[in-house]
């Protein structure tokens, strides 16, 4: 046997061999990852009512919510109401936050721990929170504007029970959480060197120039990536308005994820909620795909072009 | 630690051993899911009805498999569509035919004309066997009732000046009688008379009460005649001399409080399931109560009321397997017989379906006895295929913005229609 060919051996044993460690992993990818996706694309071009078996039927679900589905638009602009304010809302209150702690006064490991806290707290429980304190009658946030209400003379707001407000109301509930990307802005923000902002106080530069001139500048990298993260989280919601609104009042939160959870669950039309998945994920893919064009105006430290 | 180890590993083995001799495997096993998960109170019940049967006989064992109430659908639904569904389980009545149509349930017709004495049909409620018919065929066997009654609050009554006499039964009545009943102070309601939208009472209720429905005989929806308008202007304007914050209010801070308005002595009539007289019992609550017939209209009323229940079923997973089938018979027979009715009645505390092993279950309880009278009158909602949810989610929205002022209420009827003959259209589309 020749040198060469015992070396091809030994190689394929290996690569058998690594093959073989990797397969659990592999195995789990393509039962629970890969095949549940293309079986979910396969049924959006069926009928399936979870009982019969999947009927093909071409692009009728696809046909059918673009042209002759009226929820299937209101969800939609629902969603991309709540995407267009939550996701800007959810990077100026972080950003904030991260401006905020990031001072040396004492105690500042503790405000840092408590602004963070909700994000350990499930969305379940914390959604229950909310309404209690967004209750009208007798939640404490009313409670807090019952003198300016008084002073105004107006009727206390009805927050998540009227239809002009619950997106809203739910929007300005998630800043709770927005304690998450703070704690990545803040990484960021104490990785800028100190001799930039040395050398902008011996030019004279004052606060708000070192803010927006150093700092917002170098922290374009993790505010981007919150930026996409936050668009594609946002296009998912739908916890929130199951728990407190059921997606009313007036369909008002009857989000895009909620009426394709309903699609499935309440008129078994398993084929016709694939398909909507598989439309969020081209929706989600393409603004993702446009957001990425941003890029240009982020800046690296260090990064010589 | 070596001896510890070792005495572990012989109680794993000996524990092990005993587990396989609980389980013959001489026998047929049959499978069968329920609603009475391990820490459930029903558990233990239900798993001694279990053994009864497996030791009552040397060719099926049944083995059990519970579900909490919430988890079971998913579960079922899933089985079912996989075809690995238990050979025998409950499931819901109302849409029996949607899975006869499907096949995948065996027609208990044939089995009935196969061993004549093994069920007790007269002893079913007609109403509940016709949901569970499909094709001229019995698909699945009532397993328990529901139904709907008005509950009133006799202190309310008697600090008010009324007595049991004044329960009403007609519209007019309750309207008469829950206005003596409201208690407002400083502008909020403290105590409410009855609110048709309040506790279980449904708009589809009243309107089968008027005689109408949300669908014709040919599963098309109606919702668009002057009757209809005028039963949902009824429910709007019942209160109308509180605001709509007052009630929503009112009633926002009930579903808060995560406790039934009219067990907690809130409000003094309402529409309410059985189960609440369940919960009144078990928290022990120390008001005086009673139930009567839902106040029909005053001219040409219909006494009705929603009544559902779980059906029970034996699955066909296309396997061609007889001997499990014939082993789930067995099980359903025994499952409906008259002591096994009434054990699972003490069990659950639900309204079985079996009218002999109620009757006896009731005798000491005059306001079981008169639940029981009102199952004759239930009726279940009808089932839609291109709107299953069409009491739920399909006409939440309408109905609550109906009631709140968001839309008129022709406008919302007007609505809720065309999405029930856009999901009529997009369903047929892709049959």
């Amino acid at each position: 046997m020749s040198k060469s060919s015992s070396i091809k051996k030994l190689k394929k044993q290996e690569n058998f061999i690594g093959y073989l460690f990797a397969s659990p992993w592999i195995t789990g990818l393509i039962l629970l990852g890969i095949f549940p996706i293309l079986m979910s694309l396969f049924i959006s071009f069926t009928n399936y009512n979870m009982i019969s078996d999947p009927k093909f039927i071409g692009f009728e679900n696809y046909r059918i919510l673009f042209t002759n589905d009226n929820l299937f638009w209101q969800s939609l602009g629902n969603t991309v109401y709540h995407v267009i304010i939550a996701v800007p809302l959810g990077i100026v209150v972080g950003l904030s936050l991260a401006f905020l702690l990031n001072n040396k006064i004492k105690g500042m490991g503790i405000y840092r721990t408590l602004f963070y806290l909700p994000n350990v707290v499930s969305v379940v429980a914390m959604s229950l929170l909310w309404l209690w304190l967004y209750q009208p009658n007798f939640g404490l946030i009313n409670q807090l504007l019952k003198p300016l209400y008084d002073l105004l003379k107006m009727e206390p707001i009805t927050w998540y029970l009227d239809p002009k407000l619950s997106k809203l109301t739910l929007i300005l509930m998630g800043l709770w959480t927005a304690g998450g990307s703070m704690v990545i802005y803040l990484a960021q923000m104490q990785d800028i060197p100190v001799s930039l902002y040395e050398a902008a106080e011996m030019d004279g530069a004052g606060w708000f120039k070192k803010a927006t001139l150093i700092t917002l500048p170098l922290m374009t990298p993790s505010i981007f990536f919150n930026f996409i993260m936050g668009l594609i989280g946002s296009f998912q919601v739908f916890t929130m308005a199951y728990i407190m609104t059921s997606g009313g009042p007036s369909r008002s939160t009857y989000y895009y994820a909620y009426y394709l959870f309903d699609k499935m669950m309440a008129d078994k039309a398993m084929g016709m909620a694939s398909a909507m998945a598989w439309i969020l994920l081209f929706i989600v893919l393409i603004i993702t795909i446009l957001a990425l064009r941003l890029n240009k105006y982020v800046f690296y430290l260090g990064d010589e072009t | 630690m070596k001896k510890i180890m070792i005495i572990m590993l012989a109680l794993i083995t000996m524990l092990t051993i005993s587990a396989c001799t609980n389980d013959p495997t001489d026998r047929i096993t049959i499978d069968f899911w329920h609603m009475a998960p391990i820490g459930s109170e029903a558990f233990t019940p239900t798993k001694q009805l279990i053994n009864a049967f497996n030791e009552s006989q040397d060719t099926y064992f049944v083995k059990g498999t519970g579900f909490s109430f919430w988890d079971y659908w998913d579960k079922i639904a899933v089985a079912i569509s996989s075809r690995t569904a238990p050979d025998i389980g409950l499931s819901t009545l109302d849409d029996v035919p949607a899975r006869a149509s499907s096949g995948v349930l065996y027609n208990i017709s044939e089995l009935i004309a196969a061993d004549p004495d093994g069920i007790e049909i007269d002893q079913l409620y007609q109403n509940q066997l016709d949901f569970a018919t499909y094709q001229n065929n019995l698909y699945a066997l009532p397993f328990t009732a529901t139904t709907r009654v008005l509950y009133y609050n006799l202190d309310m009554f008697q600090a008010a000046g009324l007595t049991e006499a004044d329960v009403p039964h007609t519209w007019s009545e309750l309207k008469t009688v829950a206005k003596k009943l409201d208690v407002v102070s400083n502008g909020v309601i403290q105590q409410l008379g009855f609110d048709p939208s309040y506790g279980n009472a449904t708009y589809h209720g009243w309107l089968w009460q008027a005689g109408l429905d949300f669908f014709d005989a040919e599963l098309n929806p109606t919702l668009n005649t002057q009757k209809h308008i005028d039963i949902l202007y009824w429910i709007k304007d019942f209160n109308s001399e509180f605001t709509r914050n007052q009630l929503v209010a009112f009633g926002d801070a009930n579903t808060m409080l995560g406790i039934n308005p009219f067990a907690s002595e809130r409000v003094a009539m309402m529409v309410e399931t059985d189960g609440l007289y369940e919960i009144i019992k078990n928290a022990n609550a120390d008001f005086n109560f009673g139930v009567s017939y839902i106040p029909i209209p005053d001219e040409d009323g219909i006494r009705v009321n929603w009544g559902s229940g779980f059906s029970i079923e034996m699955y066909d997973n296309g396997k061609n397997e007889t001997d499990q089938k014939q082993g789930a018979w067995e099980f359903l027979k025994y499952l409906m017989s008259y002591n096994i009715q009434l054990s699972l009645a003490e069990a659950n505390g639900w309204i079985m379906a079996h009218k002999g092993a109620m009757t006896k279950f009731a005798e000491d309880d005059p306001i079981l006895q008169r639940m029981l009278e009102e199952v004759a009158y239930a009726k279940d909602k009808v089932y839609v295929p291109y709107a299953p949810s069409w009491h739920g989610n399909d006409w939440q929205s309408y109905y609550t913005a109906a009631l709140s002022g968001a839309k008129t209420v022709e406008m919302a009827l007007q609505d809720a229609r065309n999405n029930y003959l856009q999901k009529r259209d997009n369903y047929n589309a892709t049959r």
